[in-house]
């Protein structure tokens, strides 16, 4: 529990942090700045990662109940919806579409040299991998 | 005498009824893994406040409390990606410039499809960051002006189009390395693909994991150039 605690407010006091950055000028999100202050220290060893490591799971997997509140907002958005939904759908699969395979096809081929010296390498554990 | 109506708008209404619905919603998923966790709990809430005539406003002072923790979680993310990034670390910079173009691409299709399909500006910017996990989407969402819900609507739709055929399709065009399906299925699909992918592929995972944490960063601060576009 004390665990927990200290996690969850180490989170906290870095999301301040980075709310304060926001408002004095920095372009991103809080969340964002504070995500990388933490990643950086991390790196720097100024935060150790046992320290927020249950917190941060925890609310990792407990996610969704942290935007119930506003999905619920959409019972107010029935007819922007209703009017929108080809666009909104369309967009939406396009687009899904587009990042999944620009993004898989350039790792084919950005990542793909080392593949076979890794296949090499590691030998019998690469069927594992394929599973 | 305190009345129902009372009651219900009280702050602490709202978050026991958004927790246990959120309890209730889990427990269906776990017996049925089609249900979305979300959307068996919106449903009842929304129910509920339906029935008692109470406005979205009245509800959302408790829940405010609950979104204002997206803020911490979004600081959360640092830990996987500090932790998968140890494991991915010879690959880094190209994982990382794989997923940069990504994220852009997912701005630029989502965004501009909208466009071309005549939706008004604010659905074509709610658009924009659907590709990344949500408590940044709402984030980016909201510098740009945008409608947090149909952003949120869209992420969840993308995350279960990636959980579900993400894999599949990246096999059709000859995609089957572990760390670019997961770098695929994390920078369009962010939690949701990446927990799908956990069952077959630590290495898919891992990799998943990370991509979705840095499209969430990219995003953000190419949302942040955008905006100036649009000043």
């Amino acid at each position: 529990m004390l665990d927990f605690l200290r996690g969850f407010g180490l989170l906290t006091v870095f999301f301040l942090l980075g709310n304060l950055l926001h408002q004095h000028g920095v372009p991103i999100p809080g969340g964002v700045l504070g995500l990388l202050a933490l990643y950086l220290a991390l790196a720097l060893g100024l935060v150790q990662l046992k320290w927020v490591e249950r917190a941060a799971g925890l609310m990792l997997r407990h996610m969704v109940l942290l935007f119930v509140p506003l999905t619920v907002g959409l019972m107010d958005l029935g007819p922007v919806l209703s009017r929108q939904a080809v666009a909104i759908l369309v967009s939406l699969l396009v687009s899904f579409l587009a990042v999944l395979l620009s993004t898989g096809l350039l790792g084919r081929w950005l990542l793909a040299e080392e593949t076979v010296s890794a296949v090499a390498s590691t030998g019998p554990s690469a069927p594992e991998a394929e599973k | 005498m305190i009345s129902l109506a009372e009651i219900v708008r009280t702050p602490a209404f709202s978050i026991v009824l958004t927790v246990s619905c959120y309890a209730v919603a889990l427990a269906l998923h776990r017996r049925w893994r089609a249900v979305p966790p979300i959307v068996a709990a919106c449903v009842p809430i929304i129910a509920v406040l339906l029935l008692l005539r109470e406005p979205y406003a009245a509800y959302n002072r408790g829940g405010d409390l609950l979104t204002w923790l997206l803020g911490p979680a979004t600081v959360a993310l640092a830990v996987p990606m500090y932790r998968q990034g140890k494991f991915l670390r010879p690959s880094l910079p190209r994982l990382a410039l794989i997923v940069f173009a990504g994220s852009l691409v997912g701005m630029v299709t989502a965004g501009g499809t909208a466009w071309l399909l005549g939706a008004p500006r604010s659905v074509v910017l709610s658009a924009v960051p659907k590709s990344v996990t949500t408590p940044i989407a709402i984030e980016v969402c909201r510098e740009l002006n945008g409608i947090p819900q149909i952003t949120i609507a869209m992420v969840i739709l993308a995350g279960v189009l990636g959980a579900t055929f993400g894999p599949l399709l990246l096999r059709l065009v000859g995609v089957g390395e572990d760390r670019s399906v997961g770098a695929a299925v994390g920078t369009s699909s962010h939690g949701i693909g990446t927990a799908s992918l956990v069952r077959h592929s630590e290495r898919q995972a891992s990799a998943s994991s990370w991509a979705m944490a840095a499209a969430g960063v990219f995003t953000s601060i190419l949302a942040a150039l955008l905006a100036l576009l649009l000043r």
